[in-house]
């Protein structure tokens, strides 16, 4: 087998003259070393610096700017930041800060502030005299949004006057200039992200900005931000005074909490200073925001390690402290159950954070973590002993959280051995579905959304259709979509829950199994369903049984969110079976058409929709157990290149993830 | 031939090489865990034990390599065998292994388990047309080297 391949150095020997067609340019020497300069180096390869050249990227550029306009702030010269978004989509970032330096440097003999713009790793952060505490730190943000910019105007006002300097592509495009005289300080930097780099199509948004401002708001209390986005016109303003308490409040706006105040403590060193604000909710999501000197530490670092422990410890120590729990017989309330429903801001302020990466999204100090563990438990069993009630509210919610997870793992051991008959056990769905929640069909765009509903409904042909079935209702959404277009409505479901919502939109509910419907033969002109049948074991029955209830020539629409290919099937089986334990099937297309086909259905058409939707809403669910809910971002942010080639998804810089949905819907007839 | 070939010794490297191999996954699935519930120390620990699992398991591969791929016994080493092996145990997985397992999920009622299985196999019928097609285009790039 091997001697097709011949080794490189006897193909040489026989190569005696050089092919005359082959340019003698690819000599390899001294000539053939490129030393890229900074800026070329930073064209060439965008992502090393700025994480990507997605919309992620372009955002990033102007974090860049404000950032530095916060450590103007954080440094106590600035009060107010300005961030205009142009029509021809460019943008400026303005503050009033002491301005960029103009003034000639000593060792380049150019002005300091195109020293910044033009070289990489220069700027006033490497020593800690002119800024303590600072988001920046290698001296590369300008340099990088100079090379990636088309065109980048500064302006600078101090000592008295204003200058201006423009540039092209990282490129000095003329001098630094006195405009003329001025008593305003001052930056201001505007500039158009290269097309070349980041595609045509990208543009920056107002929106995806509104939720980094505001957090910088909130972290600055005092500091003034404007947004203006010229294109709409429209202005936002953030100022807030009451810093990362107003934060929690405002994150917890629309939450039901456990406890009207929220714990919250400070705790300072010479050089670190840290302000942690907690407080539980009846959710079942965590959210636990981190920042070091500003920058949102997406993927966490010392600082949450050393907070998830001082709860852990905390909770547990007091919960057998009081006796609720035995921990000499090995009881343990465990991290996912403490940190479920909770909602936590964690600031830290230092003089020198060291951070994993460029994009600075983990913190590494370990001695972050010995100080947060330690001040935090501390803090925190002093408050549990002291206010019993708050206590006992904490306490109960982590147990309760225990206790739903090992129900929630004991319902689907159940259901694997009822399975063995195909009869899916009411309980379990009730315990499933019933118990915490009233409305987890909220929790999925594709149920309620109307405009795919509307999409469904074009499925029926126009004619007389004088009875329609919704089975496996739930609330009954997808069967009054049809409403207008049909004469009376049924639905059926297992729970009483689910047929006490659908009441309100459906004319006749029934409660039974899908497996066995309590219905004559020939009874339905239409049946439709939505996303169910991946639930069941068997599926092949329901179908059956759908089959025999519709009259000849009635119709069966259904939905079913299908994946992509193989090539993403397993990867979304473990994201669906984590979502939801009872999930039996993920189908792939030609399993769904056999399924339907294969019950004697014809005239089979399939059309196709794209839905895009976050993760984050869809799996804050009390089916979907906090360790699940970490599994399936670990599964987004890791997923195979394969999986990435056919099913597509983004993660926004702020680590939040969307989804897009293959929303198929099938119809077939009864012959 | 090799000497090492059916010997038991060929055997027990088969199963070193599948228990080096079990424990790296296993070791990457421990630290992720470790790493949400906020253990980032063990979770490090996980995953130096797994770097040197991998080490190990390929150390397995390298006795291996003189008597046969330790899936299906089909000789490997080079670039085109190693492609044919795998392509090889693609098929055996998709044809034998995956539906005798989801068989038995069946039978015991385990449907979604079944169905687990069942996905595994439409998943080794695209990772054979990927390898083919490797096979295939490796084939055209040694058919245009110089004689
Ligand atoms: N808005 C500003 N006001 C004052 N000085 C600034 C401003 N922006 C940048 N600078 C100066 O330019 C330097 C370079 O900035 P940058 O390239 O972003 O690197 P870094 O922020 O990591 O130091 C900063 O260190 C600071 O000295
Ligand atoms: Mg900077």
């Amino acid at each position: 087998m091997s001697t097709a391949s011949t080794p490189p150095a006897a193909r040489e020997e026989t190569e005696e003259t050089p092919s005359p067609a082959r340019p003698r340019t690819d000599r390899y020497d001294a000539s053939s070393i490129t030393v890229l300069s900074g800026l070329e180096a930073v064209r060439q390869n965008p992502g090393m610096y700025i994480g990507s050249t997605d919309l992620a990227g372009l955002h990033h550029l102007v974090y860049e700017l404000v950032d530095n306009a916060i450590d103007e702030s954080q440094a106590g010269y600035c009060q107010r930041i300005s961030v205009t978004l142009w029509a021809d989509g460019s943008c400026a970032v303005e503050d009033d800060g002491r301005g960029i330096p103009v003034d000639l440097h000593p060792l380049e003999g150019r002005p300091a502030c195109e020293v910044v713009l033009t070289k990489l790793h220069a700027g006033g952060k490497f020593k800690r005299q002119s800024y303590q505490y600072t988001a920046g730190l290698h001296g590369v943000g300008l340099s990088c949004l100079n090379a990636l910019s088309e065109w980048l105007v500064l302006e600078v006002w101090r000592d008295g006057f204003h200058y201006r300097q423009p540039y092209a592509a990282g490129q000095v495009a003329g001098e630094l200039a006195k405009i003329g005289p001025s008593d305003r300080r001052g930056t201001r930097i505007t500039f158009r992200p290269d097309p070349r780099i980041f595609g045509a199509g990208l543009a920056l948004s107002a929106p995806t900005l509104v939720s980094r401002l505001r957090e910088l708001s909130f972290l600055n209390p005092g500091l003034h931000i404007r947004l203006l986005d010229q294109g709409s016109g429209e202005e936002r303003e953030f100022q807030y005074d009451s810093g990362i308490a107003g934060f929690l409040r405002h994150l917890n706006q629309d939450a039901k909490v456990l406890h009207p105040q929220p714990l919250a403590l400070r705790l300072a060193q010479p050089g670190v200073d840290i302000e942690v604000v907690m407080q539980w909710t009846a959710g079942y999501g965590e959210n636990i925001l981190s920042y070091v000197n500003s920058i949102n530490t997406v993927h966490g670092g010392t600082h949450l390690s050393g907070l998830k422990n001082a709860l852990t410890r905390t909770v547990n120590r007091y919960a057998s402290e009081i006796g609720i729990l035995k921990a000499e017989n090995g009881e343990h309330i465990s991290t996912f159950d403490i940190l479920e429903g909770l909602t936590a801001v964690l600031s830290v302020r230092m003089e020198t954070p060291s951070f994993e990466g460029q994009t600075k999204t983990r913190v590494t100090n370990p001695e972050l973590k010995t100080m947060i563990d330690e001040g935090v438990s501390g803090a925190l069993l002093a408050a549990l002993r002291a206010d019993s009630r708050l206590a006992a509210q904490v306490v109960a919610r982590a147990l309760d959280a225990s206790r739903a997870r090992l129900a929630a793992r004991r319902a689907s051991e159940r259901i694997r051995i009822q399975s063995v008959d195909t009869r899916v056990s009411k309980e379990v769905y009730q315990r499933q579905f019933g118990i915490r929640s009233q409305n987890w069909h909220q929790s999925a765009v594709w149920i309620a959304n109307h405009a795919l509903l509307a999409e469904h409904v074009q499925h029926l042909p126009s004619g007389h259709y004088p009875r329609m079935l919704d089975v496996c209702c739930g609330s009954g959404v997808v069967g009054a979509s049809f409403k207008g277009r049909v004469g009376t409505t049924f639905g059926l479901d297992l729970t009483p829950e689910m047929i006490a919502l659908a009441r309100t939109r459906l004319d006749h509910l029934s409660q039974g199994t899908v497996y066995q419907l309590p219905f004559r033969d020939n009874t339905f002109d239409l049946v439709v369903n939505r996303e169910v049948l991946h639930l069941l074991p068997n599926p092949e029955r329901p179908v059956d049984e759908i089959f025999r209830v519709l009259k000849p020539g009635g119709l069966f629409i259904v939905g079913q969110i299908l994946p992509f290919g193989p090539e993403d099937a397993a990867w979304m089986y473990r994201v669906f079976k984590k979502k939801q334990p009872l999930i039996f099937n993920m189908f792939q297309e030609d399993d769904f058409r056999e399924l339907l086909l294969g019950a004697g259905l014809v005239d089979l058409t399939m059309s196709e929709y794209r839905l895009w939707e976050s993760i984050d809403v869809w799996i804050d669910t009390h089916e979907t157990t906090n360790l699940h809910r970490h599994e399936i971002r670990e599964l987004f942010y890791q997923a195979p290149q394969e999986v990435r080639e056919v099913h597509p998804f983004e993660i926004l810089p702020t680590g939040e993830i969307r989804d897009l949905w293959r929303w198929c819907v099938f119809s077939a007839r009864k012959p | 031939m090799d000497a090492l070939h059916g010997l038991p010794t060929h055997e027990k490297l088969k199963q070193a090489f599948r228990l080096e191999a079990g424990t790296v996954q296993r070791y990457l699935y421990f630290a992720r865990i470790a790493d949400i519930e906020g253990f980032p120390d063990v979770a490090q620990t996980f995953r130096n034990l797994a770097e040197s699992g991998i080490c190990n398991a390929q150390g397995n591969l390298d006795f291996l390599k003189r008597v046969g791929d330790p899936d299906t016994d089909l000789p490997i080493g080079e670039t085109d065998l190693n492609l044919t092996a795998a392509i090889s145990a693609t098929i055996l997985e998709q044809t034998e292994s995956y539906p005798l397992m989801a068989k038995v999920a069946k039978e015991e009622g385990l449907l979604d388990i079944a169905n687990w299985f069942e996905t595994m196999t439409r998943t080794k019928k695209v990772h054979e047309q990927k390898l083919k097609k490797a096979l295939a285009q490796l084939a055209a790039v040694r058919q245009e080297e110089p004689k």
